[in-house]
């Protein structure tokens, strides 16, 4: 029966289309669902629950440029194996209601952080801890900072997931940036460049000041090191007095790529296009737009 | 802007030329080389995986000339760098930019060449940007659907599939559109299954009734 209830179909279509066609059996397809035909199908007006359109409200808004540096953790991961537009999607509002919770400040690699965390071990019931943020990695409900210390003789860092329910707050004592993406090199550095006091009372900017840029370059401490930190071409770093050998200038000549700087294709593949960039921070202006405006320092 | 283009998360090996030279520096100078024969002769041919690796180039730089302009520094040094002849940089952005202004689609077309034995052993592909003023690589093909003979077939597997039918099916699939009543064929339906189902209703009511009783 079901051959002609298709047939049926068929030719009632036939007949709205060009009126008098002669009939003609075409054979079923496979059962497959295209894209475009879903989509349609959603959007059009026979539809039991049609969906609402939100592209004339988002054509309209315009995403400010410092955005991408603002919410970084928004952004999808540039390599299209590890991407999944679904779970993005729900991640980000899973972000959303926990950013309603918890106040998650504006702050970048360098500036000077203070964490309070849930403990059960604790006698006041959570820890405070303050330091300088060293990296920012990942994206998504995963994303998390860095913070590092110099305690007692001891350097201390410490890894806090940025959406984790045992964060009780996040408080900027000092924002600035660094020349540096990431500041991994301050352990082979002396002590004096990460030691922070905890009672360091924070320090305010005035209002509509852009972030002000830290231009310290640091001094590398005596080896043995974690890294070759010299080779790497840090920006923060000052230039090391090692000689190094004949084999070694060798290595470093060797290791020198000149040709990566105009690698078109490498860098596309590195980072996110533009277009995916503006699609994801439309989400982010919205949802920003309904929250009060005290959090919105800058334009 | 996204490339409209398939590309592969990770670079392809190529093999080294003699006086070029081999491995990533040497990979990058030949394809400097065959985006520069790309954008001035609209068309090469090369082996298929170097027209496919070409193609990604070719494309970002395009991209990028357009999304910039040519009173961008970053533009001309991307220009500069990947076209080795530097009177090819007035044709970029004159010619090639303003004729894909209105494009969705990608710049470029790549096509795959048949193998030829005895011969060079690999795949050849050919590469050329869109809107050429060259013949075509693939001449149209012609309408075989109306054919004598194509329709005759047609005619004979649409018969061999109306002997396997039942005839109530071909009855329906025999009238035409305009003379098509849906619902003579609906009763039709119903009754054909209610026949069944009443039998089985009066069986069920006379045995509540005896029940009752």
């Amino acid at each position: 029966m079901n051959i002609i209830q298709k047939h049926i179909c068929r030719c009632l279509i036939q007949k709205c289309n060009s009126g008098n066609v002669p009939l003609s059996f075409v054979p079923a397809r496979q059962a497959t669902v295209l894209n475009w035909l879903l989509d349609k199908h959603r959007k059009s007006q026979l539809s039991q629950q049609p969906e609402k359109e939100d592209d004339i409200e988002q054509e309209t808004i315009m995403v400010p440029r410092d955005y991408k540096y603002l919410y970084p953790e928004f952004l999808p991961p540039a390599n299209y194996r590890h991407r999944d537009r679904i779970r993005e999607k729900l991640e980000r509002q899973d972000m959303f209601c926990r950013r309603t919770m918890i106040e998650v400040p504006e702050f970048y690699v360098g500036s000077i952080l203070a964490v309070n965390v849930a403990d059960t071990y604790a006698p006041s019931k959570n820890t405070r801890f303050v330091g300088l943020c060293i990296s920012r990695e990942n994206d998504g409900l995963r994303t998390n900072f860095i913070l590092r210390n110099h305690i007692d003789g001891n350097g201390i860092e410490i890894k806090y997931d940025m959406y984790s329910p045992l964060l009780q707050s996040i408080e900027v004592l000092k924002l600035e940036k660094r020349l540096d993406d990431e500041l991994f090199y301050l352990r082979d550095c002396p002590p004096e460049y990460s030691t922070i006091q905890f009672d360091m009372e924070p320090i305010h900017l005035p209002t509509g000041s852009a972030v002000p840029l830290n231009t310290i370059k640091v001094p590398l401490g005596p080896r043995p090191w974690d890294k070759k930190w010299d080779i790497k071409n840090f920006k923060g770093l000052q230039p090391s007095n090692r000689v190094l050998g004949k084999r070694a200038a060798i290595r470093l000549e060797r290791s020198a790529k000149p040709w990566e700087e105009h690698d078109l294709m490498k860098q596309y593949r590195e980072n996110i296009n533009d277009e995916d960039v503006e699609t994801v921070l439309k989400e982010v202006v919205l949802k920003t737009k309904k929250k009060s405006t005290k959090s919105q320092r800058r334009q | 802007m996204s490339l409209k283009i398939p590309y592969s998360q990770t670079a392809r090996k190529l093999r080294g030329t003699f006086g070029v030279g081999s491995g990533p520096s040497g990979r990058i100078k030949r394809l400097r080389m065959c985006v520069t024969g790309l954008i001035r002769h609209e068309r090469i041919e090369s082996t298929f995986a170097r027209c496919d690796e070409t193609r990604g180039y070719a494309e970002r730089l395009i991209n990028i000339a357009s999304r910039h302009g040519d009173k961008d520094k970053y533009a001309m040094e991307v220009a500069d760098y990947w076209l080795l002849e530097k009177d090819l940089i007035h044709k970029l952005f004159k010619v090639i930019v303003p004729r894909y202004e209105n494009h969705r689609s990608s710049y470029t077309k790549l096509y795959m060449l048949p193998k030829e034995l005895p011969g060079y052993g690999k795949d050849m592909g050919v590469l050329e940007l869109k809107d050429n003023p060259w013949p075509q690589v693939v001449p149209k093909q012609r309408e075989t659907k109306y054919f004598l003979t194509n329709m005759l077939v047609d005619e004979l597997r649409k018969e061999h599939h109306r002997t396997k039918r039942s005839p109530f099916v071909n009855k329906i699939l025999e009238t035409s559109a305009d003379n098509i009543d849906i619902d003579s064929i609906q009763n039709q339906y119903i009754l054909d299954n209610l026949v069944d189902n009443d039998e089985g209703k009066t069986k069920n009511d006379q045995s509540h009734e005896n029940k009752n009783d």
